[in-house]
């Protein structure tokens, strides 16, 4: 499934990419050859480009410092610099206020052991929320009270445009203190080796900066200054440098085999993530290169695609306290595909942000092979969600059918017979709704007109109401058996209809019940009518014991009593018995005393103790040397008068 | 460790001497916010004791004694864990002489060597705003790094005090309105002086004549500079030195002590209880950042007491006031000189100041439950 998954979001990246370039898609009628001509010219044009901001870069940066120089070193300076000072302060100000009651609640989160990955992930967003929203007042502050002055030209741009990248600056620690918690091993969030994770934040910061400052510098220069080749050049720089670390970072921290204490066989070998990750850089590096503006999206897609990659294992890190036996891979699988889809989803918005034209405007616009292809990516969208539903839906049930499933499959029907019954049903009825509903959505997202179809099955579906009214009728009926627990399978159950036998199966409609000489009934619910099941909780067998007129009651019933103590007793026969045998006298008829016993079982089980009831007391009564009524009619005639 | 109650109370009394000097040269700068002529006016109140023989004189022997004393307290550090705070005050604290020098000498020794020159506001800001701009960044630079500095020092002396429940609403916002408002004033006096400037030919002339006898004196005064930079650069290096030297002499002779809860931290001998525990990531409350004034690090000491150094005079005072038990030490003064020392912090590491203000509340409340381990407390 997760195979399954990864192509779809890949699928749906790639039509992502392609959609930046609506005129490459739209001249459909070029050959690809023709395309591919115009792209490499375009690469060079590009790059002859870049060589040339490379050559006039020195010169410009040169004068851009003396312009620097010379605007800082006047009135204007002076005010641009007191302000930024002055904003810097209410910023503080106001991030102190914040701090001074968050402060110690923060140490009180930091200084909290976390036992599990769970606990630290929860420690973690604490942590974040706190110096997020420490952040947030500083930024807001800061921006804000440059409103209240009155700046030189140009000016607030920059101090805006500083503050941002301090912003970011800040933002990019605080998520890689959370995340990496260098020097806390408890806190950490991630896999990686400990020896590392200062080296992992340092990289991190840098590559975020440089980036940071390879967006924001080189706008204000083309901006204010309108330095374009020098501009041109420091993003080059910038965005080569990040590159480089990033591919120095793939092998670094993603280059060793992690080596598991005490497993003797090696791994089987699997394609390196280093490896995977590098082409990744140097794929997004080598876009770059050819279009800048299909660059943002490419590094979204390979961001995506490194997640997607590395996303089991981030995942699987939160429950790798347990161990192998207890572990249940249930939530860890759900929460793996949900954070699947949602990389996948923000990838999208990230690509929606990036491209800078809502998704809604796209749409309008007038290629078709864009329309199809935004509307693909709805259905794509769709069956990730549907995806999801059906796993949670499932692995629960599935899950729970392997509690309840009884050890042995001969074994009689145990409390859980009609979860047993009723999960698969549920599972199916579950299958069959989603993909409905999956079908119709899809169907909707593409275009077409469902209306119809759904009017037309509604007027369908009412004609076939009435005329399967019985269906209906045993679908529902059906339902509330299975509700009420009037019957499980491997129950005994006699209906109104004086159908008996053993359910052996329960579909939507029926009930299959076998007759104990063997036919198999397939019964409608509707038709069950009373149900009489005799396989619940116990049963009370009575049997007579016809005997002589001359056998002593008292000894009788003694015996009796003896014998179902003796059954009670027995290893085999006794956890049958819920009450023990007992017999009375019932009944004196002419020439016999008639003996009722009775004892009480599980269902089912009455008629092998009876047997050996019957069985015990025969032995019981000849050791007595007493027989059974002899059911002959002892007739006495009057002895003949001689005459 | 300091040497005493005695070097602490006089780093902070010097330290109280130079805050309020600074606060009171802001105050004035910010009725800059009025005019340049208000700002005039107000100096010979604002300014003027400080210009008298006692003042001076109290303001120069304040600035050695706090310099000097500040390099001590590095040179007698034995490693470099601090709290956040304290870097700040340290880079801030050592950054302040040489920006400042130059001010100090164009505004103060200038005058001396050149008794006609006269170093009014509008002399000094027409220099910063339109002549010599760049030495306006240094003493915007110099305003926020003194003033963060002096906060930052009288902040963490007074919120450990009972009386700050009553003044911390009041002395907060002061705390942040005085340096924002003071860089408001020299924005807007410094429009001033630039118009005046601009319209103003007479003002100009008498600028520019002003200016004229300064640059007359500007390599002797530059001379001075140096020498006094000399001077300051090698103490500090001096001070540097010798932490230096001791975190490398010291660097061969590890030792090991353990804590509540099975944690345990390994580091050189000779470095305080909390400097260990700061060095091994293992929570400990310290409010004053190791100056002994808070008590919040106070730890028992379960074995071992013969191998950590004597109480002194700051530890006994302290440990005084907050009540604490027999076998109770400051983690912040009490050094590790020997092996097999076990301790039990006795704050969870979340107390703040609160815990200093009212030291019998938390002791109540770990004492008498004696239940969950201090620090090793979940998240509320």
């Amino acid at each position: 499934m997760s195979r399954l998954l990864r192509a779809l979001c890949v699928a749906a990246l790639s039509l992502a990419a392609t959609a930046p370039a609506p005129a490459l898609a739209a001249s459909g009628d070029q050959s690809v050859a023709e395309w591919s001509m115009g792209a490499l010219a375009h690469t060079k044009a590009r790059i002859e480009a870049l060589a040339g901001d490379l050559a006039q870069a020195p010169g410009e940066f040169r004068k851009l410092s003396d312009q620097t120089r010379k605007s800082l070193m006047s009135g204007t300076g002076v005010r641009g610099f007191t302000y930024l000072l002055i904003l810097l302060l209410v910023g503080s100000a106001t991030e102190w206020l914040f701090w001074t009651y968050a402060y110690a609640p923060l140490r009180a989160i930091l200084s909290a052991s976390a036992q599990t990955p769970r606990q630290a992930l929860r420690v973690g967003l604490r942590r974040l929320s706190l110096l997020g929203s420490g952040l947030m007042l500083f930024t807001v502050a800061t921006i804000g009270a440059s409103a209240a002055f009155s700046w030189p030209p140009g000016v607030q741009e920059l101090v805006v445009a500083a503050t941002l990248l301090l912003l970011i600056f800040r933002f990019a620690w605080v998520v890689v203190a959370i995340v990496v918690a260098p020097g806390r091993a408890q806190l950490r969030l991630v896999p990686v080796e400990p020896q590392t994770t200062r080296w992992l934040a340092a990289l991190a910061m840098t590559v975020v900066s440089l980036l940071a400052l390879g967006h924001f510098v080189p706008d204000l220069m083309e901006r204010i200054a309108g330095a374009r080749h020098a501009a041109g050049a420091f993003r080059f720089i910038a965005i080569t440098a990040a590159a480089l670390l990033l591919l120095i970072a793939a092998f670094a921290f993603f280059g060793r085999p992690r080596r598991s204490a005490g497993v003797l066989r090696a791994p089987a070998p699997r394609f390196p993530k280093s490896f995977v990750l590098a082409l990744l850089v140097v794929a997004v590096y080598a876009i770059w290169l050819m279009n800048a503006a299909a660059a943002a999206i490419a590094a979204i897609a390979a961001v995506v695609i490194a997640l997607q990659i590395g996303l089991r294992d981030l995942v699987f890190f939160f429950w790798q306290d347990k161990a192998a036996g207890e572990f249940d891979p249930v939530l860890p699988s759900i929460v793996l595909s949900a954070a699947r889809f949602i990389v996948v989803l923000l990838g999208l918005g990230a690509c929606a942000m990036a491209l800078d034209t809502p998704l809604a405007r796209l749409a309008e616009s007038g290629s078709p092979l864009l329309r199809v292809g935004l509307r693909v990516l709805g259905v794509a969208t769709l069956a990730l969600l549907t995806n999801l539903v059906w796993i949670t839906v499932r692995t629960a049930i599935d899950q729970r059918l392997s509690r309840i499933k009884p050890a042995d499959a001969h074994e009689g029907p145990n409390e859980n017979a009609r979860l047993l019954t009723l999960l698969p049903l549920l599972r199916v009825s579950a299958a069959v709704i989603l993909v409905v509903m999956l079908v119709l959505s899809s169907l909707w997202a593409l275009g077409i007109e469902i209306t119809p179809l759904l009017a037309g099955a509604g007027v369908i579906g009412l004609a076939l109401g009435f005329g399967a009214q019985a269906l209906v009728r045993d679908v529902i009926a059906g339902i509330f058996f299975l509700a009420e627990d009037a019957f499980r399978v491997g129950e005994y159950i006699e209906s109104g209809a004086n159908i008996k036998g053993a359910v052996e199966r329960i579909t939507l409609r029926t009930v299959a019940l076998r007759h104990h000489n063997g036919p198999l009934h397939f019964v409608p619910y509707g038709a069950l009518g009373t149900v009489r099941n005799t396989s619940r909780d116990w049963v009370i067998e009575k049997f007579n014991l016809p005997l002589p007129i001359d056998v002593d009651s008292e000894k009788i019933r003694k015996m009796v009593k003896k014998v179902g103590e003796d059954m009670m007793a027995d290893p085999d026969i006794g956890p049958l018995i819920l009450e023990p045998l007992k017999g009375k006298l019932y009944r004196i008829d002419p020439g016999v005393k008639i003996f009722r016993c009775k004892f009480r079982t599980a269902p089912g089980k009455q008629f092998d103790v009876r047997a050996q009831a019957l069985k015990r007391i025969e032995s019981a009564l000849m050791a007595m040397k007493i027989g059974f009524a002899d059911g002959t009619q002892t007739v006495l005639l009057p002895a003949p008068t001689a005459p | 460790m300091y040497a005493g109650t005695a070097v602490r109370n006089l780093r902070l009394v010097s330290g109280l001497v130079l805050m309020a000097f600074v606060t009171s040269h802001l105050a004035n700068l910010t009725i800059g916010i009025h005019s340049l002529t208000a700002m005039e006016a107000w100096r010979a109140t604002l300014m003027g004791p400080w210009r008298t023989g006692a003042g001076q004189l109290l303001l120069l022997g304040a600035a050695c004694t706090h310099i000097a004393l500040g390099l001590y307290a590095i040179s007698a550090r034995r490693s470099l864990a601090m709290s956040r705070t304290d870097v700040a005050q340290l880079v801030l604290g050592l950054l302040t002489p040489p920006l400042l020098l130059n001010h100090v000498v164009a505004t103060y020794i200038a005058g001396q060597v050149t008794p006609e020159f006269d170093s009014t506001y509008g002399m000094m800001l027409a220099i910063y705003w339109s002549f010599a701009p760049g030495y306006a960044f240094q003493q915007l630079f110099v305003v926020v790094i003194v003033w963060v500095h002096g906060a930052l020092g009288l902040y963490s002396w007074l919120v450990l005090k009972p009386l700050w429940r009553r003044i911390g609403g009041l002395v907060l916002p002061v705390l942040f309105a005085v340096p924002i408002l003071a860089l408001v004033g020299f924005a807007e006096s410094g429009k001033e002086v630039l118009d005046k400037l601009a319209n103003d030919p007479s003002w100009k002339t008498h600028i520019t004549d002003n200016l004229g006898r300064i640059v007359k004196v500007t390599s002797q005064l530059d001379a001075f500079q140096t020498q006094v930079l000399v001077v300051y650069g090698s103490l500090m290096l001096l001070a540097i030195g010798v932490l230096a030297a001791r975190m490398l002499r010291d660097r061969l002779k590890p030792v090991r002590i353990s804590y509540d809860g099975g944690l345990s931290a390994q580091g050189r001998r000779g470095l305080s209880v909390l400097e260990l525990s700061r060095l091994n990531d293992i929570p400990h409350a310290h409010v004053c950042s190791a100056r002994g004034r808070c008590g919040t690090c106070r730890i028992h000491v379960d074995a071992g007491a013969q191998a950590l150094s004597p109480r002194n005079d700051i530890e006994h005072a302290t440990l005084a006031r907050v009540h604490a038990g027999e076998g109770d030490r400051l983690a912040c003064q009490a050094r590790v000189l020997g092996a097999g020392v076990a301790v039990t912090r006795l704050l969870p590491a979340y107390a703040d100041a609160s815990a200093a203000r009212l030291p019998q509340d938390w002791i109540a409340d770990d004492r008498i439950a004696g239940g969950p381990a201090p620090g090793g407390e979940p998240a509320p």
